[in-house]
């Protein structure tokens, strides 16, 4: 997955367009078959989502008699809530220091560990790579309490500094393999003439290679701000002060709000929703192409 | 390691003529490593010796002493471990068996280029990048006994009202009901293998009068088996140590019907009993590598068949 999405354009892919779609015409029966089955799984994916995200419209009363799929009346009173009563601006500040550095440091870490890795063979290289790949296959969940114990010793529990480290280390494998990938791609001719001119390392790292990892380098890093953006796990074992929770741990406490301000709880976990999906609809090519690359390695 | 897995016939060429460093650059070159070895080290190294360091211990993150295999023998003789273990498997199991095969038959279709194929697979994918946390807040509305829209929506079919995610009978079957219509990862990688399989194949099989139903179960799907070994893998992978979910919806009850593994390693950390938590995580790490394993065997992935 990774290599044809990211690879530069230099390298034409084969791909045909398969057969099937100059068949002969299907019986009608078959395309209704077709079309039941999609309208089907459309709905039992997002039957749920949508009718929420339409609650956050609605008054508390309306969702309390759950009489409706639609607002009537629509009120925005929710997304005032939210933010003049659950105080969302604070933990979407949160979250975008965590996803802006974690991402940074993800990225700055990966990429000057990538580059040496994909240019050039010596001992160790290969040991390195698997090495560093094969903290993607590990169900981070189980190391919960090491982590725990790792960050508090270094004093990076409950701290928003510490957690943006964290998530840079977090983030790191899958960056890391992405951006390797897309330079192993990458012819070495330029880099080898600019040594010819006395170019030093980071200078040819800086001016040559990252202009051209550009589109593997929006791919990591639109992924990078989804996934920490979307971390509830190690956000909820490594901090325990409100003024340091994101988005998703005031998601979680959203519930408890049911009681006594659930249009403020429905129109708050609409707008941190949106952020992923917004970035996701805009950025289409780069998300699916991250997300499925860094889930196969 | 980069495993083409989903891409056998594309398999990287990974230059085995890279040329060694130039001289004056070995110092810049260990020095651009160095960030990644710390990270590296600090945050999945370290604490993956700690894990399994502890696990044989009875660690309460003040004291420790050996304990040698208390921990897991006190896993095999707690029933709750049991539970845990069998819910644990549902879930996987649930991925397996309904969220993988139905991402499989929609990506074919989609891959047909029926019309309106592009907006369904955005679409579709939304959910994927929907958090567990807002999933769960999601589904909590969704089954609500009170004003909940799937009661709402069985009523008039005469169903039984019920409180979903707290019935013992039920809540199992509701968890697991809010992610196996996550299919988007599951589309986007059966498309794009068949995107990689040769038209002339469908052609012929034209030729020779096979149906539209032959060429999809007779060519597609046997060529999708990388793909569908990839997603069944990161499925499993992901789904081992699912947390945000029940977490947050039911806290792992009514009666540890809804607990998972990953629950119950983070009960035992919040009780202090650190080494009993590494033990669970051990298990964790260890059922992952097996899977691991097993599901790379199963399905050949990597391997080619042309």
């Amino acid at each position: 997955m990774t290599a044809t999405t990211l690879r530069p354009a230099t390298r034409s892919t084969s791909t045909v367009t398969p057969g099937r779609s100059v068949r002969r015409t299907r019986p009608i029966w078959a395309t209704v078959v077709v079309y039941a089955f999609l309208a089907a799984v459309t709905l039992a994916s997002l039957l749920p989502t949508v009718w929420v995200m339409s609650s956050a419209f609605k008054t508390a009363s309306q969702i309390n008699s759950g009489s409706g799929l639609l607002p009537s009346p629509w009120t925005l009173q929710g997304f005032v809530d939210a933010f003049t009563q659950i105080h969302l601006h604070a933990y979407i500040g949160n979250t975008v220091l965590y996803a802006v550095g974690g991402t940074t440091g993800a990225l700055i870490t990966a990429f000057l560990a990538a580059y040496p890795l994909a240019r050039y063979s010596f001992r160790g290289r290969n040991a390195l790579v698997a090495t560093f790949s094969l903290a993607l296959a590990i169900p981070l969940v189980g190391l919960a309490t090491p982590l725990f114990f790792v960050v508090r010793s270094l004093e990076m529990f409950d701290s928003r500094l510490g957690l943006v480290i964290f998530y840079s280390a977090l983030e790191f494998p899958f960056t890391f393999i992405v951006l390797r990938s897309f330079l192993l791609s990458l012819p070495g001719e330029i880099e080898e003439a600019a040594i010819m001119d006395g170019a030093g390392y980071l200078a040819i790292i800086r001016r040559i290679v990252v202009p051209l990892a550009r589109p593997a380098i929006a791919t990591v890093c639109v992924v990078a701000f989804v996934k920490i953006w979307n971390e509830f796990f190690f956000a909820n074992l490594l901090t325990v002060s409100a003024d340091n929770h994101n988005v998703q741990l005031a998601l979680a406490g959203f519930k408890s709000q049911f009681g006594f301000n659930i249009t403020g709880a429905l129109a708050g976990a609409t707008m941190v929703m949106l952020v992923p999906i917004g970035l996701f609809l805009i950025l289409q090519r780069q998300v699916i192409a991250g997300l499925t690359a860094g889930a196969v390695k | 390691m980069a495993r083409p897995a989903a891409r056998p016939n594309r398999a990287r060429a990974v230059p085995t003529t890279a040329p060694r460093i130039p001289r004056g650059m070995r110092g810049p070159v260990l020095i651009s490593l160095l960030p990644a070895a710390v990270l590296f080290s600090v945050f999945f190294a370290v604490p993956l010796v700690v894990l399994v360091g502890t696990a044989f211990t009875d660690w309460s993150g003040t004291q420790m002493a050996f304990v040698g295999v208390d921990n897991f023998a006190r896993l095999g003789a707690d029933p709750v471990f049991a539970k845990v273990a069998t819910n644990t498997v549902f879930y996987l199991a649930a991925s397996v068996l309904v969220q993988v095969p139905l991402g499989v038959a929609v990506g074919i279709v989609l891959a047909m280029k029926v019309p309106g194929w592009r907006a369904l697979r955005t679409v579709l994918f939304i959910p994927f990048v929907i958090s567990g946390a807002a999933y769960a807040l999601i589904f909590s509305m969704f089954y609500n006994p009170r004003f909940g829209l799937l009661n709402n929506l069985i009523a008039p079919l005469g169903l039984p009202q019920r409180d979903w995610l707290y019935e013992t009978g039920t809540a199992r079957w509701a968890i697991a009901g809010t992610f196996v219509f996550i299919l988007g990862f599951v589309i986007v990688v059966t498309m794009a293998e068949i995107t990689s399989i040769p038209a002339e194949l469908y052609e012929a099989a034209e030729v020779d009068g096979a149906t539209g139903w032959q060429q999809q179960t007779r060519i597609t799907l046997p060529l999708l088996r990388n793909a569908i070994g990839t997603c069944v893998l990161i499925r499993l992978l992901a789904d081992i140590g699912m947390f945000d979910l029940v977490f947050i919806l039911t806290a792992g009850g009514p009666d540890d019907a809804t607990a998972t593994l990953a629950l119950y390693a983070y009960r035992a950390y919040l009780h202090g009993e650190w080494g009993h938590a590494n033990a669970v995580g051990l298990v964790i790490l260890l059922l992952g590598g097996a899977l691991i394993v097993t599901v790379r065997r199963v399905f050949r992935i990597g391997e080619r068949d042309r």
